[in-house]
């Protein structure tokens, strides 16, 4: 195999649209972007409400978010395994095998992330605004969404960083999705198969994809980045 | 201030005490502010100005005692940072004061004199323009009490007199105004009334021409003569 072989291939492959490369590819990103929006959507007023007050239980969830920031992805994935197999708690479901447990999975390993960074930048910007807030006597929902607002640039680079996370994980979704071709498998679980199988072009191809990927959302999230700090000038 | 109708006042404090990790930061304040005066806090770094004015406006709780004054949302304060959102001035002011239209946004702005910067982002302001900002957020919503800490330190001489303006604006549109200020000439240029404060403790009340004249405590007439 030559050096330039894989990138040969994988633009072979793209440029054939290869119905197998594309199906993996649109499952990999549909799988991610899905888990990574829900835990943007819980961590986030998560994170802004422990940053904000006190209440019961706020320690305990500090605790287990860090927790779970450090947790082994195979961990998460035998444990949604056994929560969601037959015998399982939520075997009634019947998401075993199935992109929803894939997305579930990478929906526990992100949020963690999107609750312990979300509330570190909430944390600067609440000890900033809270004599403001304290003044106008403002609810705590809009408290809440402010602060969101305020931390808009900051919250675009912790979506990347879930989305990072959440793409390049492979232990978890191995275990909960089982890498059925055509159905649960995606671009990680793929390049573990094809490494296995001695495919390594084609292997390398998909890591050149996924590499292409990450270089993608990265610019994208540069791109609107930019754009908030433009249009915040211009406001 | 005594000696009048109790109507005559706008906020009252009886024995208003802050204790704060054992240490008193105020210590039996007994306040008598009268409508629409303008009233000028002095006294050290650390004497407690700062707490009062925090407290008065319900943003410290009170260890002791009380406080009478007017409901919360007839009362703003102005900080010595002014506190503003990552937004255009003009979405900030429309935020501090949700009930004001356009045209009202509009004219306050063209009131401190920022028509210019209305879509600067706030953190883009100068300095003073962003006291002008937070001052004309305040005033929007027509307080009857404001509380201004150290409005002006640190601006220059331009946006000092600026800010002086509408604060001498607002008070003669009836606003009682209790502000701190380490700035002599700018403490007898505003104040009616002066309240000196040491060590948490309420030390003098008394009409400014009367305080600045001769301070009738030991520790104010040393504060006066080095400030």
């Amino acid at each position: 195999m030559e050096f330039m072989d894989p990138l040969k291939l994988a633009f072979a492959m793209l440029l054939a649209l290869d119905p197998e490369l594309i199906s993996i590819i649109s499952l990999s990103l549909m799988v991610s972007f899905t888990a990574v929006c829900a835990a943007l959507l819980i961590g986030l007023p998560i994170g802004a409400l422990l940053s904000s007050y006190r209440f019961p239980g706020r320690w305990a969830i500090i605790t287990l978010s860090n927790t779970f920031l450090g947790m082994p992805p195979v961990v998460v994935g035998l444990f949604i395994y056994v929560l969601i197999s037959r015998a399982g708690p939520f075997g009634w479901l019947g998401i075993l095998y199935t992109s929803y447990a894939m997305m579930l999975a990478q929906f526990v390993l992100v949020l963690p992330i999107s609750i312990a960074l979300s509330r570190q930048v909430f944390e600067i910007l609440n000890s900033e605004y809270t004599p403001l807030f304290l003044s106008l006597r403002i609810s705590k929902l809009n408290r809440v969404l402010v602060l969101i607002s305020e931390a808009r640039v900051a919250l675009t680079t912790i979506a990347l960083a879930c989305f990072g996370r959440a793409i390049s994980e492979v232990g978890a979704v191995m275990i909960v999705g089982g890498n059925i071709r055509h159905s649960t498998r995606v671009m990680t679980t793929a390049i573990g198969l094809e490494t296995s199988r001695g495919e390594l072009a084609k292997a390398l191809a998909l890591g050149v994809v996924l590499l292409a990927i990450a270089l993608s959302v990265n610019i994208i999230s540069q791109i609107i980045r930019s754009k908030f700090e433009r249009n915040i000038v211009n406001d | 201030m005594t000696d009048k109708n109790e109507n005559n006042y706008i906020l009252k404090t009886y024995n208003l005490t802050v204790i704060r990790n054992g240490k008193t930061l105020l210590d039996r304040v007994n306040l008598r502010i009268e409508h629409g005066s303008l009233i000028m806090l002095l006294g050290h770094n650390g004497a407690g100005k700062s707490v009062l004015l925090k407290t008065l406006h319900g943003l410290l709780a009170r260890t002791d005692g009380d406080i009478k004054g007017p409901p919360a949302e007839r009362q703003k304060i102005v900080f010595q940072k002014p506190i503003l959102l990552r937004r255009s001035a003009r979405k900030h002011f429309r935020f501090v004061c949700p009930g004001c239209s356009d045209k009202n946004t509009e004219a306050w702005f063209a009131h401190a004199n920022l028509e210019a910067q209305i879509d600067t982002h706030a953190h883009q302001l100068s300095g003073g323009e962003q006291q002008k900002l937070a001052l004309i957020g305040a005033l929007a919503s027509q307080p009857s009490l404001l509380f201004l800490d150290e409005p002006t330190s640190h601006l220059d001489y331009e946006s000092t007199t600026a800010i002086e303006q509408m604060i001498q604006d607002a008070h003669a549109g009836g606003t009682t105004i209790i502000m701190t200020s380490h700035n002599r000439a700018q403490a007898e240029r505003l104040a009616q009334h002066v309240l000196f404060i040491h060590a948490g403790q309420l030390l003098e009340s008394r009409p400014a021409t009367d305080f600045f004249h001769k301070p009738t405590d030991p520790i104010a007439d040393n504060f006066l003569n080095h400030l």
